[in-house]
């Protein structure tokens, strides 16, 4: 199957980014229409959503720590979707990142910085195993990843939450909720713009976009798994081991989610809460898709997705209207955006 | 009386037979459409749109059968929708179906907050035993088999999915075959939907669970055969009915992740590459 229908083929860096804005107005337009049917005020939504996004300090922290884990799963996914797979578990490779963050961060006694690196470490490695799982599997026995990702997910959010339940090993005694007990201080990541939550898992998150960036695009072993991902046989015939790039793709697919979860515990709930992902996971599909698998435009496209978050808790408040208008919209954009060639359709007809 | 004893009854066997139906219409939906050249893994959010129209309309027109009725015509109009996508607009078929299902999922949350006031659940509406929902299932999936492999419509589709251009020279019309298949696919996804709202009468945002990936699994342990796909749903709605019983033994959280964890070994025993059209998911532009 060709992946290369989402990049557009031969097409400039300001073509591809004027299509995205396109795609984003355009949602923003039927969104509209969507919130004027159901009865409520087109203007107080939207200006609700801004406010909540971006109006202040407050706001704006806000939509930068919702931000962070969806960079990290919007990697995730694209890492993998370069390789020309599907990686739908991010959510559960996040579950399985942010437990074993928090049972070393809790469990775990070591110096001020060490402490913080293997909590990081350890978690990485547990989401780059629960990513190996799937890799493994399509690799040798051709299992569909697009099932078994999503299908260890289930897995994953249950298996964490069976732990930190009140008869779970890993519950806090203290507590009735779900949870495990708060990591020690010299686990946790130090916050950046007081009073809100953005912590370093930010610098951390937009660093990994970098180095992904760098590792798909400037090295050898990343134009490998590009290649793989446009061209299997073609890849094969250039003396390329494709088992190893499959089980390569979703391991580090899995990292990345992993890296996503220990964020969340080490710099914004110091602890382990059970089912505490609103679904940053399933952000991480859409904001990849959306930055057209690039690692650089996921940072972008993860703080659209933030900021709809952010803005929806505030149309929420405000009783403009529900809030889930803000995933109406996500939907709405992924589906213009994962179209090629709608947009030019679209343009052609206003030509005519 | 032995635990074994309390979990083996016939209730287990009705129960099995009533969580394998969905997960087999949403199979044999996604059997039409693969062998058409469609993959459609929107099934999951065609599901919860059949479920929730299903609620909507039970509630305002207070008839369950004409629920029955629009949950099919919603989950024909997303079929329609992903075979735009990818026919029309050249959409890589999985992306156009996680876009589906990301759609839906946000539409059933700003839904349901707006008609009921609670986010992602429906008040109670009029509903119907799901047994009429099973037993048409039982009737179609059969009569699909022997579509599929003793008439020459079936033929035909098996053609489109499987060489196009060989299609499209014996005067097959390759784009229409795979719109009506992946409309099917739909229409099928939305009775799984309209089942899932009437074995509980309410929706809720979490009903369909992943039932419709577990629908896709079936497909391929099911070898891209109706009753094959029938098969393993019913294996697949025997975990499920287990589960529910083990929930009095063993904490909840294990049971309620033993279908999937299920899924992905079956999977990985089951797998059997033989039938997987040579078309599929490729892009059809007429010469």
């Amino acid at each position: 199957m060709k992946r290369s229908a989402l990049l557009l083929k031969g097409s400039s860096l300001a073509h591809e980014l004027g299509i995205t804005a396109l795609s984003i107005l355009l949602a923003f337009g039927i969104s509209a229409f969507i919130i004027w049917a159901a009865g409520f005020s087109v203007s107080a939504v939207f200006i609700n959503l801004w406010k909540g996004a971006f109006g202040g300090k407050l706001a704006l922290g806000s939509t930068l720590t919702k931000s962070t884990p969806i960079i990290l799963t919007s990697l995730s996914f694209l890492f993998a979707f370069r390789a020309g797979l599907f990686n739908i578990g991010a959510e559960g490779q996040l579950y399985i990142g942010a437990i074993v963050a928090a049972v070393v961060g809790a469990y775990l006694n070591l110096p001020v910085g060490l402490h913080v690196f293997v909590c990081l470490l350890a978690a990485g490695l547990a989401g780059a195993f629960w990513g190996w799982i799937p890799g493994y599997l399509r690799a040798k026995r051709g299992v569909n990843e697009f099932v078994s990702t999503m299908m260890l997910s289930y897995v994953a959010i249950g298996f964490t939450d069976y732990l930190v339940a009140p008869r779970g090993p890993l519950h806090d005694a203290k507590y009735w909720a779900n949870q495990t007990a708060r990591i020690a201080s010299t686990a946790a990541l130090p916050r950046i713009m007081r009073p809100t939550q953005v912590s370093v898992a930010l610098i951390i998150a937009v660093f990994f976009a970098f180095v992904v960036w760098y590792y798909l695009f400037r090295t050898p072993a990343g134009y490998e798994l590009r290649s793989v991902g446009l061209s299997p046989p073609a890849a094969e015939y250039g003396g390329i081991r494709i088992e190893r790039k499959l089980i390569l793709a979703l391991s580090i697919a899995g990292l990345l989610a992993g890296l996503a979860g220990a964020g969340e515990v080490l710099g914004t709930h110091f602890r382990f809460i059970g089912r505490f992902s609103p679904g940053y996971g399933w952000d991480g599909i859409a904001g990849g898709l959306i930055a057209r698998a690039h690692p650089i435009g996921a940072i972008f496209a993860a703080l659209l997705m933030g900021a709809l978050r952010a803005g929806g808790m505030q149309v929420q408040r405000s009783g403009a209207a529900p809030g889930d208008i803000a995933a109406v919209i996500q939907g709405l954009v992924i589906f213009f955006i994962i179209a090629p060639t709608l947009i030019r359709v679209l343009i052609r007809w206003r030509k005519r | 009386m032995s635990p074994l004893g309390d979990i083996l009854t016939i209730q287990l066997v009705l129960a099995t037979l009533r969580l394998a139906t969905p997960i087999a219409l949403i199979a044999l939906g996604e059997t039409f459409s693969e062998r058409a050249g469609i993959i459609n893994v929107g099934v999951e959010g065609t599901a919860v749109l059949g479920a929730l129209v299903t609620a909507l309309v039970s509630y305002f027109t207070g008839s369950p059968w004409i629920a029955l009725i629009a949950a099919m015509v919603a989950g024909g109009l997303a079929g329609a929708l992903h075979a735009v996508w990818c026919i029309r607009f050249q959409a890589n078929h999985v992306v156009s179906g996680i876009g589906i299902n990301i759609l839906v999922a946000g539409l059933a949350l700003f839904i349901t907050s707006s008609v009921w006031g609670w986010r992602g659940t429906s008040a109670s509406a009029p509903m119907i035993s799901t047994w009429y929902i099973t037993t048409a299932a039982f009737l179609i999936i059969f009569a699909s088999q022997v579509f599929m492999f003793r008439t020459k419509w079936g033929l035909r589709l098996r053609v489109v999915g499987e060489k196009p251009e060989a299609a499209d020279t014996a005067g097959i019309d390759v784009h229409r075959t795979r719109y009506i298949y992946t409309i099917l696919n739909g229409v099928l996804c939305g009775l799984a939907g309209a089942f899932f709202f009437n074995s509980v009468g309410r929706f809720t945002s979490g009903m369909v669970g992943g039932r419709g990936f577990i629908g896709i699994a079936a497909m391929v342990i099911g070898n891209y055969s109706p009753i094959g796909g029938l098969g393993a749903a019913l294996l697949f709605g025997f975990i499920d009915a287990l589960q529910m019983r083990l929930q009095s033994y063993i904490p909840s959280q294990f049971s309620i992740m033993l279908p999937y964890l299920i899924t992905v070994i079956a999977l990985a025993f089951f797998i059997r590459k033989a039938n997987v059209p040579a078309a599929l998911g490729k892009h059809y532009v007429k010469q």
